[in-house]
């Protein structure tokens, strides 16, 4: 069915939702009653009939629909196909020829999605979900730009904005039979200002420059109420059986507390995260293009609540980060990485059932994985094909443990992979999974951290978290580890490059005399030629904090090997340090050698400065 | 340990606690101290073209050069280190070797490193523990010039304690210091440094080949030959000709060893084949040298 056979005009909703908001406020502003509580508390009363005033857990916006499907747009050698899988069977259904470009929507009996079709702005198309024959579609001319679309049951909710010229452009709602393409009612929205829909329980959610959200009937088209975020924008809206949510940075559950959106409202959640984290709940509403799969869909952010007195809570109080090849699960109070999946293959797309969170890869596989532990419950494959995007239709779904299944990860093995993965494109997360590692216990950590060190595939700034990692663990446990790896010293014969030195030597300076027995393997390195003068330096300050008066010769000999040497005139924080050293852990002779050292014209102007004033400042002690 | 030289250790603990920082009437001591040393060092120096000094230095003359060498006049410190390194006297090894355990300019202490070098090349050069532990010290020093000059000097010193300070450095990141120390250990025959010398030949090293062939035992051959097409033609055909030169290996594993030579492309090849010939004696008839002309011949006639 083409467009052109759809019924065009403002129905009678449009007409009623104007009456419902107040003559009197249409004269002057149409958000006259933005934020008004009682408002928004009817429309919540109608989602939760039983609960509206009541302690409760979650009602529904849009009840389970006891389904397990995924649509998935493929590509590859076959051509771009739309096709359906049955997740309970794991078996496909069908599959359809065609381009898809705007995610898949799926109502009670039909599918809607968009395709590239001949028009400027591309089209909508509707499919019968059972077989994925052509319903209808519906082209945008040039003047008419699709911002988004949900489906309620069969009911279709589109969002676009026309603009007709000489005619400001306007934003327009409408309500279609999704299974005929048949317009039921069409509204003018307040603003062109306009964002993709979100409709559940009968009700349509359409956010609106960026701070409102409008909400109407799904029925008639009657406006309800208008949401006013005054602290964050509100970019998305969702449906979701537990209510209906907006929000940006964060997550407003629809309720009175909601009405006049605040952070400090108790219908408001948003979970600690980590800092490689994009606090993504959902892409931007107000972006067509974010409608399309892309790799939003790659890194994002899920979530479920659980509500109880209308104040929800993320389920279990997890939340679940999808970042590319990577799941990982965080408490969403302290952030704290309760679990960590690596996936060979990106994830093309996902999605948290309340029962297991799905996954389909760019390379075809299926998967699920357990909320709590990460375990991966299920898996299947669609060999040879691509996956561009998916939509999971899957509400309440958890595959019952089948082929693939595998027993949870183990943390340090997950993060240690990500580490060690040779992707380039995630030096944040790796960076996190390096702190998360340092945060373990057990010596296999720090062998581990040790290993990372010695790496030469790990990025400057890896290197750097690692050594701070092996620093703060003051892992007494492992200071054989810290000796093995110091006295790996360079050889171009075996293809080894010189330890992280400078970072050992923190490590050992921080556990203090524990780590005297390593003053000999540190010493050493003082008269290695690859010994950077910032590593010297360290080691100077490791031999101070572990009281190893025993390596004065060591640092005498670096003090006068080096104390004439250009690049030390140039910065003398390692001549420093040692002669720093020398003062704290020698004696008599070695004040003469500073003494000597302090007068020599030739020494570094800055070791001389600085030994003028040291050798003067515990001259008394010295006595 | 080696820091401890005399010129700190004079130092009284009554000047260091009554002036932390180093007063006017010091410098104008150490001022007249450069002058006198400058002086000193320009009469030790002697005519130019003088003949080689004697094997002992007097006692004046040697105090005149030490102070020279700590002087604040460079040019005359460089100076004094030459004329003690061509002294050829045990005695002039000590000033050199405070100058290592007081540290110095890079300027004085090549200075001091070549002259050591010197006196061990004229066997003048005590294998003393003081000695062995500067030369050692710098052996590990930043800046590889000055790493190689140490090992020159150790690898004068017939003594087994420098031993492990050439083997360390056969591993360094600089490849003029590893062929100093490779050349070192080869003049002493030091055997077990071999398998290190073929790992580095393995990985392209040209400065090990010569000595590599100086300790190599002949069924090691095989395999710097097995390098070929992994490594460039021309280190191979160097180590391998360097082999063949040595008296102790059989005339007929030598025109084995030939041919594969012969094999190799490239001018070093010819070179090491031409090299070969010329070390025998014009009136010695072996038929390793016949061969070896005939691939030569060969080599003309194909180019």
């Amino acid at each position: 069915m083409s467009g052109a056979r759809i019924r065009r005009g403002i129905g009678r909703g449009g007409l009623s939702a104007a009456l419902a908001l107040g003559a009197v406020a249409c004269a002057t502003s149409p958000f006259q009653r933005a934020g008004n509580a009682d408002d928004v508390a009817g429309v919540v009363a109608r989602l939760h009939p039983s609960a509206a005033s009541t302690a409760s857990t979650a009602s529904t916006a849009s009840t389970a629909s006891n389904r397990s499907l995924a649509f998935l747009a493929l590509a590859g050698a076959a051509g771009a196909r739309l096709c359906e899988y049955d997740l309970a069977t794991s078996h496909l259904v069908w599959s359809q020829p065609t381009d898809v470009t705007t995610r898949v929507a799926v109502g009670a009996s039909v599918i809607v999605h968009g395709s590239k079709g001949t028009t400027p702005n591309g089209q909508m198309v509707a499919r019968e979900l059972g077989t994925g024959a052509l319903l209808w579609q519906r082209p945008f001319p040039s003047s008419e730009h699709l911002y988004g679309y949900a489906l309620d049951g069969d009911a279709l909710f589109v969002v676009t904005r026309e603009a007709t010229k000489p005619q400001k452009p306007t934003g327009q709602l409408a309500a279609y039979d999704a299974r005929t393409g048949l317009l039921r009612w069409q509204v003018t929205l307040p603003s062109a200002r306009v964002a993709a829909p979100a409709a559940g329980g009968g009700i349509v959610a359409v956010p609106l420059e960026s701070q409102y959200v409008l909400i109407y009937d799904g029925t008639t088209g009657m406006a309800l109420a208008q949401v006013l975020s005054t602290e964050e924008a509100a970019t998305f809206v969702r449906a979701l059986p537990e209510g209906l949510f907006y929000g940006s940075r964060g997550v407003f559950l629809l309720g009175r507390d909601t009405a006049r959106g605040s952070r400090h409202a108790p219908g408001y959640l948003a979970a600690q995260l980590p800092a490689f984290v994009r606090p993504t709940y959902d892409y931007d509403h107000y972006r067509p293009e974010q409608a399309e799969y892309s790799a939003l869909d790659r890194n994002r952010v899920l979530w479920r609540v659980t509500v109880d007195g209308g104040k929800p809570q993320f389920r279990d109080g997890l939340v679940f980060v999808h970042d590319y090849r990577f799941f990982f699960a965080f408490d969403a109070t302290s952030a704290a990485l309760r679990w960590a999946y690596a996936s060979p293959d990106d994830a093309v797309a996902s999605t948290d059932t309340g029962r297991a969170i799905l996954f389909v890869t760019a390379g075809g596989e299926l998967g699920a994985l357990d909320p709590l532990t990460g375990a991966r419950t299920w898996r299947a494959e669609l060999p040879g094909e691509v996956v561009r995007g998916a939509t999971f239709d899957a509400e309440g779904f958890a595959p019952p443990a089948g082929p693939g299944a595998s027993a949870p990860p183990d943390l340090l093995s997950a993060l240690t992979a990500i580490i060690a993965d040779p992707d380039q494109r995630f030096p944040a997360m790796k960076l996190f999974a390096i702190e998360e590692l340092g945060r373990q216990p057990g010596r296999e950590v720090t062998a581990k951290l040790i290993e990372i060190l010695q790496s030469d595939r790990t990025a400057p700034l890896a290197v750097q978290k690692a050594g701070e990692m092996l620093v703060a663990r003051r892992d007494a446990g492992a200071i054989d580890l810290l000796t093995a790896a110091l006295r790996a010293h360079a050889d171009y014969t075996e293809k080894r490059p010189a330890p992280p030195v400078e970072v050992l030597a923190r490590a050992v300076g921080a556990l203090g005399p524990l780590a005297r027995s390593v003053a000999p393997d540190l010493e050493v390195h003082l008269r290695l030629p690859e010994t950077s003068p910032a590593a010297a330096a360290e080691i100077a300050r490791a031999l101070v904090q572990i009281g190893a008066s025993e390596s004065v010769g060591a640092l005498r000999d670096f003090l006068t090997m080096y104390r004439a040497d250009t690049v030390y005139d140039r910065d003398p924080t390692a001549l420093v340090a040692a002669a720093e050293a020398l003062l704290k852990l020698g004696g008599t002779s070695d004040r003469e050698l500073l003494l000597f050292v302090s007068e020599e014209p030739h020494t570094a102007a800055g070791l001389r400065a600085h030994l003028g004033r040291a050798l003067g400042e515990t001259a008394t002690a010295a006595k | 340990m080696v820091a401890g030289g005399a010129a700190w250790a004079t130092v009284s603990h009554a000047q260091e606690t009554a002036a932390p920082a180093p007063a006017a009437s010091s410098k104008q001591d150490k001022k007249a101290k450069a002058a006198k040393a400058a002086k000193a060092a320009k009469a030790a120096k002697g005519a130019p073209g003088a003949p080689a000094p004697a094997a002992s230095l007097p006692a004046d003359k040697l105090e005149g050069l030490r102070l020279a060498l700590v002087g604040a006049d460079d040019a005359a410190a460089i100076e004094a280190a030459g004329t003690l390194g061509a002294s050829g006297s045990t005695a002039a090894a000590e000033p050199l070797v405070e100058i290592l355990a007081d540290g110095a300019t890079a300027a004085r202490l090549q200075a001091a490193l070549d002259a050591l070098a010197k006196l061990g090349e004229a066997h003048a050069l005590r294998a003393d523990q003081t000695t062995i532990d500067a030369l050692t010290l710098y052996a590990g020093h930043r800046a590889p010039d000055v790493r190689r000059r140490a090992l020159k000097v150790l690898g004068t010193i017939n003594d087994p304690r420098v031993i492990p300070a050439l083997s360390d450095r056969l591993g360094d990141a600089a490849s003029d210091v590893r062929a100093a120390a490779a050349a070192s250990l080869a003049e002493r025959h030091e055997a077990k440094a071999a398998p290190r010398m073929f790992a580095l030949l393995a990985r392209g090293d040209a400065g090990v080949a010569a000595p590599l062939a100086l300790l190599a035992t002949p069924d090691m051959i095989p395999r710097v030959a097995e390098l070929t097409g992994t490594i460039d033609d021309g280190i191979v055909a160097d180590a391998l000709g360097e082999y063949v030169k040595r008296a102790d290996v059989p005339d007929k594993l030598r025109i084995d060893v030939l041919r594969t030579i012969g094999r190799l492309s490239g001018a070093v090849a010819t070179t090491a084949l031409v090299e070969y010939v010329a070390s025998i004696p014009a009136k010695e008839d072996r038929p390793s040298k016949k061969e070896a002309q005939k691939l030569i011949d060969a080599r003309g006639a194909s180019e």
